[in-house]
């Protein structure tokens, strides 16, 4: 449901074309209300701050807000939009603010370590609203 | 109670256990609302079908905390989530997590102390294989 804005790899990567402080192409990312609604009934998170964005200001925010969990996910389609053989090793997510649903975020990574010895990358990722604030950071390390 | 004094009260054993069957169309629905695109994420026929690596961190169990525990939830907020992969879970899998509190610290700054709670569940499938560890980090607010 997200568009990378560049032209993704399509074929899988290897190791060997890894380089340390490459970039993975930016993802214009759907967090429209139908797709935070898709993701709310797949994962049963059924609570209105999720769903519905006069409820969630009745609660006190400025909107429906993305759930945390999916914005990991989103990060981790991002590195698989970059590399779509990776394979996660982990992911940590920090949520610094909420992310308001029908929002424009473009989801980004950069290559931030390779060990040449257990072959595991590590990569910074960022979802950035449109103020140019990053309400979603994380890391993951995946191999190829 | 300092944090010291919680862990030792209420880290290091399971609080709560739960189980459920992975079903296809939730890890289809978590996944491309996510943005993923290939077949081994989306399509249920896929030989290599599997959830994203992520998708078990939808599950919670019955119970946030363990009974007793002495936080009041609505100063807190959800500060992050990571998870280690272990293997991949599958459509139809029969997922059992168990819960405990990993960890509990404090960190003070200009605007006070806060209390950080690790609460971590392991999930496993019906095998009794480890399919990840979940780690999700509770803030409370003004701790004192």
């Amino acid at each position: 449901m997200s568009k990378p804005s560049d032209t993704p790899e399509t074929s899988e990567k290897q190791f060997e074309d890894v380089e340390f402080g490459e970039d993975l192409p930016e993802v214009d990312v759907d967090v429209s209300l139908d797709t935070v609604k898709v993701f709310a009934k797949a994962s049963m998170m059924l609570a209105d701050r999720f769903t519905d964005h006069e409820a969630a200001k009745k609660a006190g925010l400025p909107g429906a807000i993305v759930p945390g969990i999916m914005s990991q996910g989103i990060l981790v389609a991002a590195i698989h939009a970059w590399a779509p053989n990776a394979k996660v090793l982990n992911v940590d997510t920090i949520f610094r603010a909420p992310l308001l649903v029908d929002s424009k975020p473009v989801a980004s990574g950069v290559v931030t370590d390779i060990d040449d010895d257990t072959k595991v990358i590590e990569v910074d990722l960022t979802l950035r609203n449109e103020k140019g604030e990053t309400p979603v950071v994380g890391t993951a390390k995946v191999t190829l | 109670m300092t944090a010291a004094e919680l862990l030792a009260e209420y880290g290091d054993h399971v609080f709560d256990e739960i189980d459920l069957e992975i079903e296809a169309d939730s890890l289809v629905g978590f996944a491309t609302a996510c943005g993923e695109t290939h077949p081994r994420f989306v399509d249920p026929s896929h030989a290599d079908f599997q959830g994203v690596p992520n998708y078990l961190t939808r599950i919670h169990g019955t119970r946030s905390l363990p009974e007793g525990f002495p936080v009041e939830m609505h100063r807190c907020f959800d500060a992050g989530k990571s998870i280690q992969v272990h293997q991949p879970v599958r459509q139809g899998d029969r997922v059992t997590g168990r819960s405990e509190i990993h960890d509990i610290y404090e960190k003070s700054g200009r605007t006070g102390t806060m209390l950080f709670i690790v609460h971590r569940m392991n999930f496993y499938n019906q095998g009794g294989d480890p399919l990840a560890t979940v780690d999700w980090r509770l803030v409370q607010r003004e701790f004192d």
